[in-house]
């Protein structure tokens, strides 16, 4: 199975050769290897490859899987190009950009609207965590597609609170 | 004492209900709407709401906290660190409805309570201070004090704290609006605009010395921490010994000397620590003084074999020091960090969210005092202090060793923390020297570039989130947060039948 990764935003492509538990893997243009893979816990992944023991913790968030292998943490997307639909390629060629929130908070103040022209760099609006406020900016000038966070809302990471096109 | 009431949340409530159990006094609890189910409200016998999320509506509200102290029948009130710990008319108001105040007298949180009172109590008690203004100051002072003195220097909010209302000047032509900023921001935090001024230490670190009295006029100082490394202010790795005072241990007597000193000026009882600067002539400075319990205790514990908060209560009940001077004795290296839901690479940010995993660190020489669970969610209302990891060891270099050790063994899931961070702090060349001081963590982002993950590791990553994501028959899907439990249901599925 071929599947297209974006592994902390720069692209990557894997062959899956073989499913687990005896996996056969290329990563890119990286050897091909021989995994050992078992779940002993709920998202946990333990991985023997050439007598080396890893221990991969995974967890699903809104924006992609959160991969902690030895304290690294890595941003990984997985799809199949086979299943790939316009969405998939049509929002960077469009320009659209999102605005997620950087950290689970309160909505203090909404400072634009769906519809409202912004420049690159306004502000769109404040979010609060423990008492630290962080003003959420436009990414690109443009057109506020979507922005629905209304104030005293509560927002998880990586939520999108706002679209800009 | 039979009861005592615990006027705090999170790790440190805990901390104190422990010693309480183990001396067979009942623990109670005060809890907001935010902490129903923290654990500081599980482990206690008893337990009272006594607000909403807002401390200034819950934890910081002394009617209730004594309502709640009557109510239950206690006989004495732990403050823990933070929210009324530091408050003298706390103190006075436990005092006068006749709850003993595990701390200091109302009178001696007073005198230490304002900077500048503070700094002229230290003066006045032989400890050296930094060379300033002592009072609230106007522009035209602060100029003729940097003609004198020169430049840096570091301007500080009289009712100021966590750095707020606090500017570094450089020179003259940065004074004017330094001063105002300085001025508007402790008016908005502390709203009291007055300013003082200090010759700003470069390169200081952060010592500070344990002291401990009992009512009786007997105090005895319990050594050193050194907190140099901080961040926004804030310390987040301490130590005991000082890598400094370990290499010059005259040190420690001078240091602890001055701190007793200081203490005995303001009539202090029970637990306490002075906080001093130390520059790179080894001159010190008295700082402040914090009436009440250090968050870093631990390491105190750790090195010295004695239990701070039981020492606390017994003082509070009355007792005498069981000890003096001379059967003080430290041994080993302790090293405590604090881990925060933050993250440590995108300006310390905090991370407030539920724990979706957690494996705790465990073996030889830990000590780890948490607050958490596996499914508790951070409240985003408080500090977001998880856990304080310790370790003991002989030395400090094998104390290093056992840290990272520890640290991987620790996994948060569903939150950021600063773990990762303090793995790359603790193999850094210029900490294993010991070479600390407060900019420690700012200079070390500045010459070490963002860590990079060995090639293996991206590629294992890379397999477990394949395996993990095709599980699934549409993983171009968003990914749903049920997946999970449905995996359970299924059992395995997809590449891993």
């Amino acid at each position: 199975m071929k599947l297209a990764l974006s592994i902390d935003s720069s692209p990557e492509r894997m062959d899956l050769l073989a499913p687990a538990p005896k996996t056969r893997f290329r990563l890119g243009d990286g050897p091909e290897l021989c995994a050992d893979v078992e779940m002993p816990e709920p998202g946990v992944y333990s991985v023997l490859i050439d007598g080396r023991s890893y221990e991969a913790r995974v967890e699903e968030t809104p924006a992609a899987l959160v991969v902690v292998i030895d304290g690294q943490r890595f941003e990984i997307e997985v799809r199949d190009p086979r299943r790939l639909t316009r969405k998939g390629a049509g929002g960077a060629a469009d320009g659209v950009q999102t605005v997620a929130a950087p950290m689970p908070g309160k909505v203090v103040r909404v400072l634009a609207a769906a519809g409202d022209a912004v420049e690159a760099g306004q502000g769109l609006l404040v979010v609060e965590a423990m008492k630290m406020q962080n003003e959420m900016k436009s990414p690109r000038a443009g057109k506020v597609l979507s922005l629905s966070a209304k104030e005293g809302a509560t927002v998880t990471a990586g939520e999108v609170l706002a679209t800009i096109g | 004492m039979r009861k005592v009431l615990i006027a705090n949340r999170g790790e440190i409530a805990v901390r104190v209900i422990r010693t309480l159990r183990e001396m067979g006094i009942g623990a109670i609890a005060v809890y907001s709407d935010a902490d129903r189910t923290s654990l500081h409200v599980r482990m206690a016998d008893e337990a009272e709401h006594i607000g909403p999320a807002a401390s200034a509506e819950s934890y910081l509200r002394i009617d209730k906290i004594l309502a709640a102290a009557k109510k239950h029948g206690a006989d004495a009130i732990h403050p823990g660190y933070g929210f009324l710990s530091e408050n003298a008319d706390f103190a006075a108001a436990c005092e006068d409805a006749g709850i003993v105040f595990i701390g200091p007298s109302s009178d001696s949180i007073r005198r230490m309570g304002s900077k500048t009172a503070a700094r002229q109590t230290a003066i006045a008690a032989g400890a050296p201070v930094v060379p300033g203004i002592d009072h609230g100051a106007t522009l035209e002072e602060v100029r003729a004090f940097s003609a004198e003195h020169g430049f840096p220097i570091l301007l500080k909010a009289v009712a100021g704290g966590g750095g707020k209302g606090m500017r570094r000047v450089n020179r003259d032509a940065e004074l004017d609006a330094a001063f105002r900023d300085a001025a508007s921001e402790a008016e908005r935090a502390f709203r009291s605009a007055e300013i003082y001024v200090e010759k700003l230490v470069e390169r200081p670190r952060h010592i500070e010395i344990q002291v401990l009295g009992d009512q009786h006029g007997n105090m005895v100082h319990l050594g050193e921490r050194e907190c140099s490394i901080q961040r926004r202010h804030q310390k987040v790795i301490e130590e005991s010994p000082s890598p400094l005072i370990a290499a010059h241990p005259e040190m420690r007597h001078e240091m602890g000397e001055a701190a007793v000193r200081a203490a005995r000026a303001v009539g202090y009882y029970n637990a306490g620590t002075v906080e001093f600067l130390v520059d790179q002539d080894r001159r010190f400075y008295f700082l402040e003084m914090n009436t009440r319990l250090q968050v870093e205790h631990p390491i105190t514990e750790l090195v010295t074999g004695l239990d701070l908060v039981r020492l606390q209560v017994e003082i509070a009940a009355g007792g005498r020091l069981p000890f003096d001077q001379s059967q003080v004795t430290w041994s080993g290296s302790a090293i405590e960090c604090r881990i925060y839901a933050e993250d440590p690479y995108n300006h310390f940010l905090p991370y407030p969210g539920k724990l979706t995993r957690l494996t705790r660190p465990l073996g030889p020489g830990i000590r780890l005092d948490g607050c958490v669970y596996e499914g508790w969610t951070v409240p985003m209302e408080y500090d977001p202090l998880l856990a304080k990891l310790a370790v003991w060891t002989g030395s400090r270099e094998e104390s290093v060793d056992r840290m990272l050790r520890a640290l991987r063994e620790y996994d948060v899931g569903g939150i950021r923390t600063n773990i990762g961070f303090f793995r790359q702090i603790l193999e850094d060349f210029e900490f294993r020297k010991g070479h600390l001081h407060t900019g420690f963590i700012d200079e070390f982002f500045a010459r070490t570039p963002p860590p990079e993950a060995p090639p293996e590791l991206r590629a294992v990553a890379a397999l477990a989130a394949a395996i993990h994501a095709t599980r699934r028959t549409d993983i171009a899907a968003p990914v749903a947060a049920s997946a999970s439990s449905r995996w359970l249901s299924e059992g395995r599925g997809g590449l891993l039948r």
